[in-house]
């Protein structure tokens, strides 16, 4: 299901990478063959067509996401998505999801750090609805106290569920904050606890004027829809909107080099299971080396690719230390990125000694480097993902999303396999040199621990009948 | 992160929500040459080929001192066969980009193997291999196992499944339905080699083996196809026969001990079996009571309306020896007897008025409108083609299933509120500390 988007996949390939080859026909350097235009307001339109289905997956990405939130409000622009779906000037609360659900279509949302996202999955010939609908709330939004106020409360549950009720979703959260020193990428998506508690239906009015513009947005339409019907479609409902404000420009805080190696650990009582997770600073496509940003893909897959990754293979099969290794790299970032690998030890194995077993295969991978065979059907795999992608009506208009919305093009997308096969072992050898052999890495750890306190409690329960008043 | 939560409740029933587009599909029944049948819709839009497959008898086979037997046994399947060692079996896979797999669910074990046109000779070779000559390696064995109690041990830190747990030992009893997928260090200490190789002669055959496939493939491949993957099991399944069990649901709530946050709200009651006639009645029903997202009571009243939960949900749980619907909602822990009060509410309004007649129409707009959504990969069609074959609904189901849903009466689904709705039946497990709600019964959390 849908996590918060530090997707710990690999990149622009990460949803296409669900398959397999191109032996049968000559290996197309396209994989979805998207149509796209512009329309006067600046909404930018991307189509891809599949007709072996009458359904189409709408996207509409927001380039803005938790990064892009006033210090102090952390956690804004995840309650405005939430807040999307509460009523508009001609449509009343409940009515979107409502009307959506008469017609058999399915919608939902996601916020992560540089993006926001709505999608309506429904049938070809309800597309229309669909249309109307999303354009109608991206400028006529018309929020009420009797809504946004337990909806507050909906979203602190949301947190409790997926962090404070949880040590996995704690210790990701801790994670996030130790890894960047400043950047906006250390806060959680759903909010610090406190920020969280105290947004008001003005702020959420607020982000939403100045971030909510068709100028700042990419629709996708993927599915059995052709450009001609799009276009028709696009301008009699987004491209009636008036081209709004410039929308503000994507200026972080910046991220200053670390210094310092850094760990965390995180004891619970509850946990069985210890986990061992390592990341280091990674390139993010629009602003990092992109040739490092391939074979970083490149060698994620060779580590991590499965039960075939020949860290499983060392960590788990050879050395028996592990019982599950998990490697990712995602350049889609507006910002930087992370390296991640994660590995749980297997029953009666410390957790120190399969650290050790993971520096020491990381050493020898700097100094011995690949082996050519290794990068060869890394890549294999990696190239032949793109045929498989195409049979998905959800999956276009994730990869052309996500990549619009944090600086990468069309291009950047359709060229994927090409460019995964130009990868070479010296450039994967370079990579890993310098990613993995950067001193200020982090690793986290987390741990039983019978003993360990329970999680303060009253920082962490929903907002009382009091401070809130509307809340039975 | 998304708005609502789709909970790992809502089991196999979405797919089954057809709508006219359907008719546009084909589907062909399969004869083999050694007389395995098989359903097709022939799709050549990709040279993908998408099979799935069911062996019915799942973890409900297991030997309650060997539970996590199906589980391991089925994933130890692609773990090494014929000649080739797990990484030789695993490396043979992926370099061919083809995806294979078998899993144990609780009435049966699935398996799937998905490949291109190019690469299909392979991929029965290799399937083949695994389902009639797993080696089951010391070395692949051991780590299996060890794996699946690192699997174990991180459910025992998740809340959802502690009261899964606590509520399937509670309603099913001595039933094999309370067995325990994964198993525990001890259960899967016990089992064996002899286990694992009887496992592999006694539950793969032709007698329980049901067969769905969509792509790149024609009517007579497929016949071979199949015929070189399963045409050489034994004929007959050796199971263990498994009674119909009524879940004992009185009505209790049981609290298991938990300092959280949150509590874990797991309720249970009657449901209907696949071919019960009330089945779509059933349908709407649960749509409109949970099922239905934003447009659901519970949703409604727990969730809109009072913000007292991230998701609440009901759905209906078809078993092959028995069925329930079932719900779940987290919620603060101090809110918990509020949240509790609200949904006991909605439920007994439901179970004594039924619904409006505007709720049944919506109800099935949806449940007809949403069909086209269940077909848009080829592993999904694949998927319902197996569901219906395994639920014996008839070849020509997805064409009759619309009038099916449009006839349901008001009458139909009074009568099915009360069926499924008894207050008195609605049992509830919740994981978190609320003694304010007065538990029948307390009891810790599983520990191992």
């Amino acid at each position: 299901m849908l996590k918060r988007f530090r997707i710990r996949s690999r990149q622009i390939g990460a949803v296409v990478l669900l398959m397999g080859g191109l032996l049968s026909f000559p290996a197309p350097a396209k994989i979805f063959s998207p149509t796209t235009f512009t329309l006067d307001n600046g909404l930018q339109v991307v189509v891809v067509s599949n007709h072996r289905a009458p359904v189409v997956t709408q996207m509409l990405w927001y380039k803005v996401g938790a990064a892009d939130e006033p210090a102090g409000k952390s956690g804004i622009a995840h309650y405005l998505e939430h807040l999307m779906f509460k009523g508009t000037k001609e449509v009343p609360a409940g009515e979107f999801s409502r009307r959506i659900a008469l017609e058999g279509g399915e919608e939902n949302a996601f916020t992560a750090w540089d993006y926001t996202a709505y999608f309506i999955t429904i049938a070809a010939d309800r597309l229309d609805l669909a249309m109307k609908l999303e354009a109608d709330r991206m400028i006529n939004l018309a929020l009420r106290d009797k809504e946004t106020v337990p909806e507050l409360a909906v979203v602190v549950s949301e947190r409790q569920q997926r962090t404070d009720n949880d040590p996995e979703g704690r210790f990701r959260e801790q994670l996030d904050a130790t890894e960047w020193l400043n950047h906006p990428y250390r806060k959680p998506i759903i909010g610090w606890p406190d920020e969280l508690r105290a947004l008001t239906r003005a702020d959420a009015e607020d982000f939403y004027r100045r971030n909510y513009t068709p100028a700042n947005a990419v629709l996708v339409l993927s599915g059995d829809v052709t450009p001609e019907q799009a276009r028709k479609l696009a301008e009699a409902t987004f491209g009636k909107i008036k081209r709004g404000p410039t929308p503000p420009p994507r200026v972080r805080a910046n991220e200053p080099p670390a210094s310092a190696e850094r760990r965390l650990i995180l004891r619970d009582a509850e946990v069985q299971q210890p986990v061992l997770q390592r990341s280091y600073r990674a390139p993010g496509w629009r602003t990092g080396d992109h040739t490092q940003a391939d074979a970083l893909d490149v060698l994620a897959e060779l580590l991590g690719g499965g039960e075939v990754g020949t860290l499983y293979q060392d960590l788990v099969v050879k050395q028996k230390l592990a019982a599950s290794v998990d490697v990712s790299y995602d350049s889609s970032a507006w910002d930087g990125s992370r390296f991640v690998i994660a590995a749980t030890p297997r029953p009666g194995v410390a957790i120190k000694k399969l650290e050790t077993a993971m520096n020491e295969a990381l050493a020898d991978l700097q100094t011995h480097g690949v082996k050519a065979q290794d990068v060869a059907d890394a890549k294999q795999r990696l190239e032949r993902s793109a045929i498989f992608a195409r049979d998905s009506v959800m999956a276009p208009a994730y990869v052309f999303g996500m990549a619009l919305t944090t600086g990468a093009t069309i291009d950047d997308v359709e060229s994927w396999p090409d460019r995964m096969k130009a990868v070479m072992p010296d450039q994967v050898n370079a990579a890993a040199r310098t990613i993995l052999g950067a001193p200020d890495f982090v690793t986290g750890v987390l741990m039983p621990d019978p003993h360990a306190p329970r999680p303060a409690q009253a920082a962490l329960s929903a907002p009382t009948a009091e401070a809130q008043g509307a809340i039975r | 992160m998304t708005r609502f939560l789709r909970h790992a409740l809502v089991l196999t029933i979405a797919f089954l929500l057809v709508a006219p587009q359907v008719q546009a599909m084909q589907i062909e029944e399969v004869s083999s040459a050694k007389g395995l049948k098989a359903w097709l819709v022939e799709d050549h839009a990709y040279p993908i080929i998408s099979l799935q497959f069911a062996f019915r008898g799942g973890v409900e086979q297991d030997p309650p001192d060997k539970q996590g037997l199906s589980m391991l046994a089925a994933g130890l399947l692609s773990e090494g066969a014929g000649k080739l060692d797990a990484a030789q079996f695993q490396k043979a896979l992926a370099q061919n980009a083809i995806t294979f797999g078998i899993s144990a669910g609780r009435d049966d074990l699935v398996g799937s193997l998905k490949t291109l046109t190019t690469t299909r000779d392979k991929a029965v070779h290799l399937a083949h291999l695994a389902l009639t000559q797993p080696r089951f390696d010391p070395d692949a064995v051991t780590r299996a196992k060890q794996q699946q109690i690192v699997q174990m041990k991180m459910s025992l830190a998740d809340p959802g499944w502690q009261a899964r747990r606590a509520l399937f030992a509670q309603i099913f009893g001595d039933h094999p339905y309370a067995l325990r997928s994964l198993g525990s260090a001890k259960t899967l200490a016990a089992i064996s080699d002899q286990d694992l190789h009887a496992f592999s002669r006694n539950r793969l055959a032709r007698n329980n083996l049901v067969i769905a496939a969509t792509g790149d493939i024609t009517p007579q491949e497929l016949g071979e196809m199949v015929d070189a993957l399963f045409g050489d099991l034994p004929a007959t399944a050796t199971l263990r026969p498994v009674t119909d069990v009524k879940p004992k649901l009185d009505g209790r709530l049981t609290m298991v001990e938990r300092q959280g946050v949150q509590t874990v709200m797991l309720f249970a009651a009657p449901g209907l079996k696949r071919d019960d006639p009330d089945w779509f009645a059933a349908q709407i029903l649960n749509y409109a009571l949970g099922g239905g997202d934003f447009s659901s009571r519970l949703m409604k009243e727990v969730r809109e309306e009072r913000g007292l939960t991230y998701g609440i949900g009901t759905s209906l749980a078809p078993m092959d020896h028995a069925a329930l619907l079932v719900g779940q909602a987290q919620t603060d822990q101090t809110k918990t007897a509020e949240a509790w009060k609200v949904t006991r509410d909605v439920w007994t309004k439901l179970a004594h008025d039924g619904l409006t007649s505007a709720e049944i129409d919506e109800s099935k707009k949806y449940l007809t409108g949403s069909l086209p959504l269940a077909f848009t990969t080829l592993d999904k069609t694949a998927s319902v083609l197996l569901d219906v074959q395994q639920n014996n609904l008839g070849r020509d189901y997805l064409d009759r299933r619309n009038a099916m849903i449009q006839a349901v009466t008001p009458a139909d689904i009074k009568r099915v509120a009360q069926r499924l709705l008894d207050p008195a039946q609605l049992t509830v497990v919740m994981v978190g500390d609320v003694p304010a709600l007065k538990p029948d019964t307390t009891q810790p959390m599983t520990k191992d």
